[in-house]
């Protein structure tokens, strides 16, 4: 036999010890057993599996420190309940009690792990009432209720600017809504809806100075931007109101309201207002429903009579 | 009785029914049973890990012999052996059968026996056209003309048609042009059992030192004329200008082969190869309807020796082309079908074990072992990738809420990715190993190709999961349907990619 078969011969025989030596421990552990070696026997055993957002956080189990560190799995432990404290430094602590079921796997993988000083920074460099992101644009709205001004910064609160000024209503507006578009922003009380243009092209608003809408009978409970942030929707206590969004604009009454304070929620996705209301049933009460009124559809004839355009 | 049609038949069946038994009945285990499924996949990836490192090991050591022997003098080795063993002997037969390979295939080949260190005028060439093929008749005059006083003997033949009980086969042409020699060696009165005969793949350019190395083994081989001698198969010819996907393939089989040199007791002779001109004919030559030829002519020899017949590793290369077509999806159809060509080897089954069965005189335990081995290289080539990548996953996927809730389902994706990272690992040693067998990077190729040829081998699983097994669970499926192969001549090109 040659030099290289006796070395490969030797390697082979190692191979097979490996793997006859090495398969029960593989076994073993892959099947969640655990050999006692008091008893002979081998006793099923559960297994912890840790996962912190972010990693590499030092374990604890029923307070004694570990080596592993996150992700890890706490792997042969016999069946009951253990303390699993998680800790990293400059993060809060996380600790858990965690019932190990024979032959199960108690998962523990969505632990986030907080800052100890969350890394936090002033973005205003005015004094604002309100404010507004907008995500996608990158965009930061606010509005100064002391100085009745709009201004506009991007995300990161720099190149502040004074996009817009509105004139003032009593009592105070109990909401402020931007349009889809951002270029307008409506601001309502019981009796007033005020329109602001937060763009230039959008200026011909204030030909109606001051782009306030009265509602001196009715008591406003919502208003929404139509989805062609042109229209209004409002609704108060005894129906709901189209308008145009300016002070010589006709309101268009599309449904009389029984209940003096229905909720609403408008979806500007398929143009649908929810509303509840009262109705008389068939046995002569009123009962409190809840309503769709698809304004595309119903919308056309008075937009015809207006002159506009679907959706314009 | 032993040979009657059901027996073979039977035994056709055998190798492909074992192999879709494993694979169907752990696809039934994953969904019905899938813990039992899980702990054979883990048993069978702990297997696969530590087969991967034996098997790299192997191969290490058989490059590590492939240096050694790489630039050695075999004519100095061979003068040293004394006048008892006079190598000038020592007559070579070199045969190419030819099918349709043109001028810029056979060129190389016949140049790089001219450029071999051994004397030509101890070299017989025979260049076999198959008559069918005309144009042929040109190229076979420019290369006699070209080569035809550069030999002892040079002879071209045209093996006829449709000769009684021959298939389209490269072994009926190696036979026909072996029989023309034959006659040859006859008139020049040399005898045979002082004939190494060489059976050449068209494209295969050998070692300067091949004929001077094989004649240094057959010289020193306790019985000579009782083995073939192998060499180390590499696909250089055209390595520099294949495409990625081919390299990695070719690179793999010539690996697998310098690993299979290192396990003598199961090695088979492979592609070109070499052996004693009496004993090709005293076993009456190549199968003539077997596309698997240089194995079969193995088997042939195996069992006229009674089981006392061995393959004498060559640390010596022998280069080819490799396979390629003009596109990646032509070449990975070209080298699927060239894999399925190589796993038809399975054939090889019905015949030995059909004759071991008439066979009293080969030892019992002999004829168990060589076909245990025959068959469990065949079946682990075509159900290892399906395991490790189909199947590993199925427990997972099919074994329900319950099965993921238990440490068999947590720690199984964590083994088999172990086994995938291990895998990966000894890619590492595969990556180093073939650099070394490179040619000399030719003119006109950018270095950077060196740094594709790393960058290639992240590809191996793409490559596992097309060509890892199922061209082999494809011949075995045909075998078992009696859908018999015909012999496809792989398409091979010097073309720039």
């Amino acid at each position: 036999m040659s030099r290289e078969q006796k070395i490969r011969a030797v390697l082979f025989y190692l191979s097979v010890c490996i793997f006859f030596a090495g398969l029960p421990f593989i076994l073993t552990f892959t099947l969640g057993y655990q050999f006692d070696p008091k008893t002979f026997k081998f006793t099923t055993t559960g297994l912890i599996s840790l996962k912190t957002q972010p990693a590499g956080a030092s374990v604890y189990l029923n307070g004694k420190l570990l080596s592993e560190k996150t992700p890890c799995s706490l792997n042969e432990l016999l069946p009951g309940k253990y303390r699993v404290e998680l800790g990293l430094e400059d993060y809060y602590p996380y600790s858990a009690d965690v019932e190990v079921l024979a032959d199960r796997v108690s998962r523990m993988e969505k632990v986030i792990l907080f800052p100890l000083r969350p890394d936090t920074q002033q973005l205003n460099k005015e004094r604002f009432s309100q404010f507004w992101i907008d995500d996608p644009r990158g965009v930061i709205f606010y509005v100064n209720r002391e100085n009745n001004s709009v201004y506009r910064s991007d995300i990161s609160g720099e190149h502040l600017e004074l996009i817009a000024e509105f004139s003032p209503i009593i009592p105070a507006p109990k909401k402020w809504l931007i349009s889809f578009d951002r270029e307008k922003m409506l601001y309502f009380n019981s009796h007033q809806i005020g329109v602001i243009a937060l763009s230039s092209d959008e200026k011909h608003l204030s030909e109606d100075k001051p782009a306030i809408l009265n509602y001196p009978g009715d008591a406003i409970q919502d208003v929404f931007w139509y989805s062609d942030n042109y229209h209004l929707i409002v609704v108060t206590d005894k129906k709901i109101d189209v308008t145009e969004a300016k002070v010589s604009a006709t309101a268009v009454t599309i449904f009389t309201l029984n209940k003096r304070n229905s909720s609403a929620f408008y979806d500007p996705r398929s143009d649908s207002l929810y509303f509840s209301d009262s109705q008389k049933a068939a046995d002569g009460n009123f009962y409190d429903n809840l309503y769709r009124l698809e304004l595309r559809k119903k919308l056309y004839p008075f937009q015809e009579f207006m002159g506009l355009k679907p959706n314009e | 009785m032993n040979n009657s049609p059901k027996v073979k038949r039977a035994l056709e069946i055998f190798p492909g029914a074992v192999s879709w038994s494993i694979v169907l009945s752990l696809i039934l285990l994953a969904i019905f049973k899938p813990v039992l499924c899980g702990v054979i996949i883990i048993i069978f990836d702990f297997y696969w890990i530590i087969r991967t490192a034996y098997l790299t090991t192997l191969l290490v050591m058989a490059h590590r012999k492939l240096l050694q022997q790489k630039n050695k003098d075999w004519i100095e080795s061979c003068e040293a052996l004394g006048p008892q063993k006079d190598w000038r002997d020592i007559y070579h037969l070199v045969i190419f059968p030819v099918y349709k390979e043109g001028l810029d295939i056979l060129r190389p080949s016949l140049d790089a026996l001219k450029k071999s260190d051994y004397p030509k005028e101890k070299m017989i060439v025979v260049v076999s056209f198959e008559d069918r093929h005309k144009p042929s008749k040109e190229a076979a005059k420019i290369l006699e003309r070209e080569f035809g006083r550069g030999f002892y003997g040079y002879l071209t033949t045209f093996h006829p048609d449709g000769l009684p009980g021959e298939k389209r086969l490269k072994g009926a042409n190696a036979t026909w042009a072996a029989k023309q020699a034959k006659a040859l060696l006859e008139d020049k009165r040399i005898a045979y059992d002082r004939v190494i005969v060489s059976c050449f793949d068209a494209d295969t350019c050998v070692d300067k030192g091949y004929f001077g190395c094989l004649t240094y083994h057959f010289l020193t081989c306790p019985k000579p004329h009782q083995a073939s001698y192998q060499p180390v198969p590499v696909y250089n010819n055209n390595i520099w200008h294949a495409p990625s996907f081919a390299r990695l393939v070719e690179v793999s089989a010539s690996f697998c082969q310098m690993i299979e040199s290192m396990r003598t007791e199961k090695f088979v002779t492979f592609s070109s190869h070499s052996m004693s001109f009496k004993t090709l004919v005293d076993i009456d030559y190549w199968p003539v309807d077997m596309i698997s030829d240089d194995s079969v002519v193995y088997w042939k020899a195996y069992i006229y020796y009674k089981g006392d017949y061995q393959v004498l590793p060559l640390y010596t290369t022998v280069s080819m082309d490799m396979a390629y077509g003009s596109n990646l999806f032509k070449t990975m159809a070209v080298q699927y079908k060239q894999k399925r060509r190589w796993a038809w080897g399975i054939e090889n089954f019905p015949f030995v074990v059909s004759r071991f069965m008439n066979n009293p005189d080969i030892p019992l335990f002999k004829k168990v072992r060589r076909s245990f081995h025959l068959l469990e290289s065949h079946i682990s080539w075509a159900v290892w990738a399906i395991i490790t990548a189909v199947i590993a996953p199925l427990p997972i996927l099919l074994g329900g809420v319950l099965f993921g809730q238990m440490p068999i389902g947590y720690n199984l994706p964590k083994i088999t990715g172990l086994l995938l990272n291990f895998t990966l690992g000894t890619s590492l040693v595969w990556i180093i190993l073939s650099w070394t067998i490179l040619p000399t990077r030719p003119k006109g190729v950018s270095w950077f190709m060196y740094v594709i040829m790393i960058l290639e081998w992240a590809i191996v699983p793409f490559v596992i999961i097309i060509l890892g097994s199922t061209p082999a669970l494809d011949a075995q499926t045909r075998l078992m349907f009696a859908r018999y192969m015909e012999f496809f001549p792989t398409e091979k090109s010097r073309g720039v990619v």
